[in-house]
């Protein structure tokens, strides 16, 4: 690509043909004020913020869409240029309720840190605005329209990024407002509540139920860790107040998801409402009731010895690479909480958004492995991308698709995708075996297979490989984390045990089968990495600091009584 | 006295049927034109200097040699949206002479190898709708529409679209936007619609006059048309005269006509013998002239030397009993309603104009709010993301030139000339939309 010579600001830069003047900035370190732009969506020029001086131009141009060209001249802060972002400021302002002292948002708002910027110290224009009904319709956030600058972040994030085209504009001018589907209730829409839009947004308009006034910008400490509920390992933020995890948002700058989350793993940790296990409990005539570490890891040594060597250790997704490696002091067999994950042909995720036609084997996508089946939405969206999902049951996936087939009509996937580029095959452990034959049929073909835990791979890699499926033993230890649901078989395992011991975050539904039941640090209470479907080893950091004992802790000590 | 040329048969009964137009010179410029080259066509539009008469004057010739690619699908839209308050002379050319548009648009169409041609046209023209369905019926059924055109390997579908009632999608982007389905509000320019247009492919967009033009043009030539009117606006121009005259109604002249011409002569002068205080060129978006700037040209060049523009060539007369401020106020109201909302200046702007001259009209405040506005409308100024924002600051700086009556109003608290101040209906509904949805 060609370069072109640009001065910002009396700064020559270097900068690739085809660059907007904010982009020439941002490589020049050169901060041009923003509002509608947003680094991960499409620049539409809207709010008229970053308004900057060219020379050559009659009128000042957004810096966020205007290209450069050869020996242009930018200034972003002369005085015309203030005075127009002022302007817009004001105006801004003015339209609808910033009253920032009732706003959860003040303290982190764009459009009130861009006012202290540029120094607005009163209300220039009159205040004369319609009230708008709030729209909390939504389980996990409310929409104000009174905080909204109709920036259209949220909208066009949804579809963009998310491929999933919930929102969108109804009225004209100062009636605009932000509406869902064909103006539906926000609960009532097809929003699948990943929370992206949410996160995009620069006010308060859009507004977390969970971290609504709890802490400003200043207040609270960001720390970049994953999400363990899928084998994708989306990079998440956990934003942190006084020792507490307040909101979960993704890491703009992180692979596989880039800044995608989807409401499992953005939502459901905080609003969590089973019981978390804070002490150990020893199962006593029947009755689970409070005991000291020592006296439970005693209890659970006495009756695992009494197993003897049939002893099986079950380990969830939620288990890191440093944790796995610790269970090998444990007796007996190790298994995983689910099937063992199948291997694909090393495609990473990226090829989601690269390939034309999808396949979707025996899965589902806008169940689990939510942000992989955003990058098929918007490719279907806005790549004219093609999907067929192969399941004998209805999918939430089905509206992208253009045909969905049963298992035994395969055939009909394979003729359709045998023209494409670059068809994409996406399974998880289920659909393993067609897929294979699918692959077979299908010489250009991507498989993408899909972990069925979040890390299962880093667990292979400690050597806890085989799933479970019913192995047989007198006693299990089961190492839960955040796990949500006993799946069947283990279930039905455990309840023919003699004896189980289990290290879990929360109570449920552990504390239907335990006997003796050990508290676990979440997710966000631990440090360690794991590695996800494509192999990838992340990092996770604690963003909370717990007294509780870790796994490592429990195994070397267990071990030691055994 | 000027012969007309656009309005020629709309005096006939019956004018707007294929009869009537083939029996009065119609569809004799097509045959012409298909045995023509393209560029050739190009080179005669070019030579002719026909200007776009939806108002911004761009040459029409310079506009379709950028349709350059080959052997892409391209379109071709007729601007039939007419929305521009005082401006009624689409109408007039759609609802009397339907096909001489259809054979200026089949012309242009063939120019630059467009295959699809829509016509968007305003959702209320109920009659121009009826008219123009019944006008493309007829020209297919006679050939000069369809497949292979008058026997040539030329190909031309042309379908009828309505809009919903938006100004703004007159504007040519956002017109495309509304065709394509989607929420009418303007694209990012560049690319222009010849580049990048309808369904991402290069679009042809004209007014419906400028299209009334080109059958003339292949008629009778460039020469003759640039004959007509000055030296860089040339041809014919259909004038809509409102207001404070005599007669009101739509006037075919030479461009550069004088402007005291088209209102004592054409429009016979001012009822009650009272003087012109004000005239606003071309529609609501062009910057009125005083009575005193009457002797003006009603061309491209000479209104812009005046500082007004020629705009869609709307006239609106108002006598000395006006209230400018009134005026500025409804003009404030009428971008207000139909800003689209994308951009701040203009979607907040307009309503913070409208608040202001209604709190001076009202005579409320003082004069501050005067130097408020004037601060307001420099600050919209080239700030919005289309032409509709500019339209409003150009509006109102030509209002201005009657600040001394501004001044007025908040001196005396009232009108000085005395007139009753009307609120109109609030511009923003109550609660617009706002659906209540409790708390879950
Ligand atoms: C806000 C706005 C409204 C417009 N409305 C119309 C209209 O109603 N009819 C029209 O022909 N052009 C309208 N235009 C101009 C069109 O964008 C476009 O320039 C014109 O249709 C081109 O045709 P021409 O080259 O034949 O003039 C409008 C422009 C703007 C900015
Ligand atoms: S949205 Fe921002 S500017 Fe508006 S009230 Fe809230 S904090 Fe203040
Ligand atoms: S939560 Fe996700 S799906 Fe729902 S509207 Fe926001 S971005 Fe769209
Ligand atoms: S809700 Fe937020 S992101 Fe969406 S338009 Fe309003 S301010 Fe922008
Ligand atoms: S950031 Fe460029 S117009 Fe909004």
């Amino acid at each position: 690509m060609t370069n072109v010579r640009v001065t910002i600001d009396g700064q020559e830069v270097l900068v690739p043909a085809g660059s907007t003047v904010l982009e020439a900035a941002r490589l020049a370190g050169i901060k041009i004020s923003t509002l509608c732009d947003h680094p991960a969506i499409e620049p539409i020029g809207a709010c008229r913020v970053c308004l900057v001086e060219i020379e050559k131009q009659r009128v000042l141009q957004p810096a966020c869409t205007f290209p450069v060209s050869e020996g242009m001249v930018v200034h972003t802060n002369s005085e015309r240029v203030q005075e127009s972002r002022r302007f817009v400021l004001q105006l801004l302002f003015s339209e609808r309720n910033h009253f920032c002292m009732f706003c959860q948002m003040s303290g982190s708002c764009e459009l009130q840190s861009l006012a202290y910027e540029n120094g607005l110290d009163h209300w220039e224009f009159d205040r004369a605005f319609t009230k708008f009904s709030v729209d909390a319709s939504r389980k996990y956030f409310a929409m104000d329209h009174n905080r909204c600058i109709l920036c259209r972040r949220c909208i066009r994030a949804c579809d963009e990024l998310v491929g999933n085209g919930t929102l969108g504009l109804k009225n004209r001018g100062a009636n605009t407002i932000i509406i869902a589907d064909l103006d539906v209730p926000f609960g009532e829409s097809s929003c699948v509540s990943c929370g992206t839009c949410l996160q995009i947004c620069p006010t308060g308009a859009l507004m977390d139920r969970a971290s609504a006034y709890m802490g400003a910008k200043n207040e609270i400490t960001r720390v970049k860790s994953r999400c363990m509920a899928c084998s994708v390992g989306c990079g998440v933020e956990l934003v942190v107040r006084d020792n507490r995890v307040i909101r979960v948002e993704g890491d703009w700058e992180a692979a596989p998801n880039k800044g995608l989350l989807c409401e499992i793993g953005r939502f459901h940790p905080l609003h969590e409402e089973r019981h978390r296990l804070r002490k150990p409990l020893v199962r006593r005539e029947g009755i689970l009731v409070e005991a000291t570490w020592e006296e439970a890891l005693r209890a659970a040594a006495q009756g695992l010895k009494a197993a003897g060597q049939e002893v099986c250790t079950v380990a969830s997704g939620f288990v890191t690479n440093e944790e796995a490696a610790a269970l090998q002091a444990l007796p007996g067999a190790k298994a995983l909480m689910g099937s063992a994950p199948v291997a694909g042909d090393g495609s990473c995720l990226g090829v989601l958004d690269e390939a034309d036609v999808y396949i979707m084997v025996n899965t589902d996508l806008a169940k689990d492995h939510q942000v992989a089946g955003f990058a098929i939405k918007r490719s279907v969206r806005h790549r004219g991308a093609r999907l067929v999902v192969l399941s004998d049951q209805p999918t939430k996936m089905d509206d992208w698709a253009i045909a969905r087939w049963t298992l035994a009509e395969a055939d009909r996937a394979v003729r359709l995708a045998a023209e494409a580029q670059m068809p994409a095959i996406i399974y998880t452990p289920e659909g393993a075996a067609l897929a294979e034959t699918l692959a077979a049929q299908l010489p250009r073909a991507k498989r993408v297979a899909l972990a069925p835990l979040g890390n299962a791979l880093g667990l292979a890699q400690a050597g806890i490989s085989q799933g479970f499926d019913g192995q047989k033993a007198a006693a299990y230890v089961v190492v839960a984390g955040e796990a949500p649901a006993m799946p069947a078989p283990l279930a039905s395992a455990l309840d023919k045990a003699d004896f189980v011991v289990a290290q879990a975050s929360y109570r449920e539904p552990w504390d239907q089968v335990a006997d003796v039941l050990l508290p676990m640090p979440t997710t966000f209470e631990k440090s360690g990495t794991m590695v996800n479907t494509e192999g990838h080893a992340y990092a996770l950091s604690a963003a909370v600091k717990v007294t509780l004992p870790s796994v490592q802790e429990m195994a070397a000590q267990l071990g030691s009584l055994l | 006295m000027f012969e007309p040329v656009l309005l020629k048969r709309a005096s006939l009964p019956r004018s707007e049927t294929i009869e009537v137009y083939m029996a009065n010179g119609g569809y004799q410029a097509l045959p012409k034109a298909l045995e023509m080259k393209p560029a050739e066509l190009i080179d005669l539009v070019k030579r002719s200097k026909l200007r776009g008469r939806g108002g911004a004057g761009f040459p029409t010739g310079l506009k379709w040699g950028f349709m350059t690619p080959e052997n892409v699908t391209k379109y071709l839209c007729v601007n039939t949206d007419e929305g521009e308050p005082g401006t009624f002379k689409d109408r007039e050319l759609v609802e009397k002479d339907p096909h001489q548009i259809i054979e200026g648009a089949i012309i242009a169409a063939y120019a630059v190898g467009a295959q699809r041609a829509f016509v968007y046209i305003r959702g209320e023209f109920f009659l121009g709708v009826k008219r123009w369905i019944k006008a493309i019926a007829d020209a297919y059924a006679r050939g000069f529409l369809g497949k292979n055109i008058l026997g040539t390997s030329y190909s031309l579908d042309m379908s009828v679209h309505r809009g919903a009632g938006a100004y703004i999608c007159g504007e040519e982007t956002a017109m495309i936007e509304s065709l394509e389905g989607k929420r009418g509000e303007p694209r990012l320019k560049p690319p222009y619609p010849a580049q990048i247009g309808y369904l991402r492919q290069p679009t042809l967009v004209h007014n419906v006059e400028t299209l009334a033009n080109v059958p003339h043009i292949v008629n009778r030539g460039a020469e003759w048309y640039a004959s007509i009117g000055t030296e860089q606006s040339t041809g014919p121009k259909v004038f809509c005269v409102s207001g404070h005259v005599f007669r009101r109604g739509v006037y075919e002249l030479p461009m550069g006509t004088p402007l005291h011409e088209i209102i004592y002569t054409h429009a016979g002068g001012v009822p009650g013998g009272k003087k012109v205080k004000a005239v606003i060129p071309g529609g609501a978006s062009t910057p009125l002239l005083t009575g005193d700037e009457l002797d003006v040209t009603m061309d491209f060049e000479s209104l812009a030397a005046v500082g007004s523009a020629l705009g869609t060539g709307a006239i609106i007369v108002m006598d000395e009993d006006t209230c400018i401020v009134d005026v500025a106020r409804r003009t404030a109201r009428f971008f207000a309603h139909e800003s689209c909302g994308r951009c701040t200046p203009c979607r907040v702007g307009t309503q913070q104009a409208v608040r202001l001259l209604e709190r001076i009209e009202a005579g409320e405040g003082d004069s501050r709010l005067i130097d408020q506005l004037v601060d307001l409308v420099d600050g919209m100024a080239g700030k919005t993301f289309c032409p509709m924002g500019d339209a409003l600051v150009a509006a109102l700086r030509g209002t201005f030139k009657f600040m001394e009556e501004f001044h007025a109003h908040v001196a005396l608290k009232r009108c000085p000339l005395g007139l009753p101040y009307q609120e109109g209906a609030p511009i923003r509904e109550k609660a617009p939309g706002a659906s209540t949805h409790a708390a879950a």
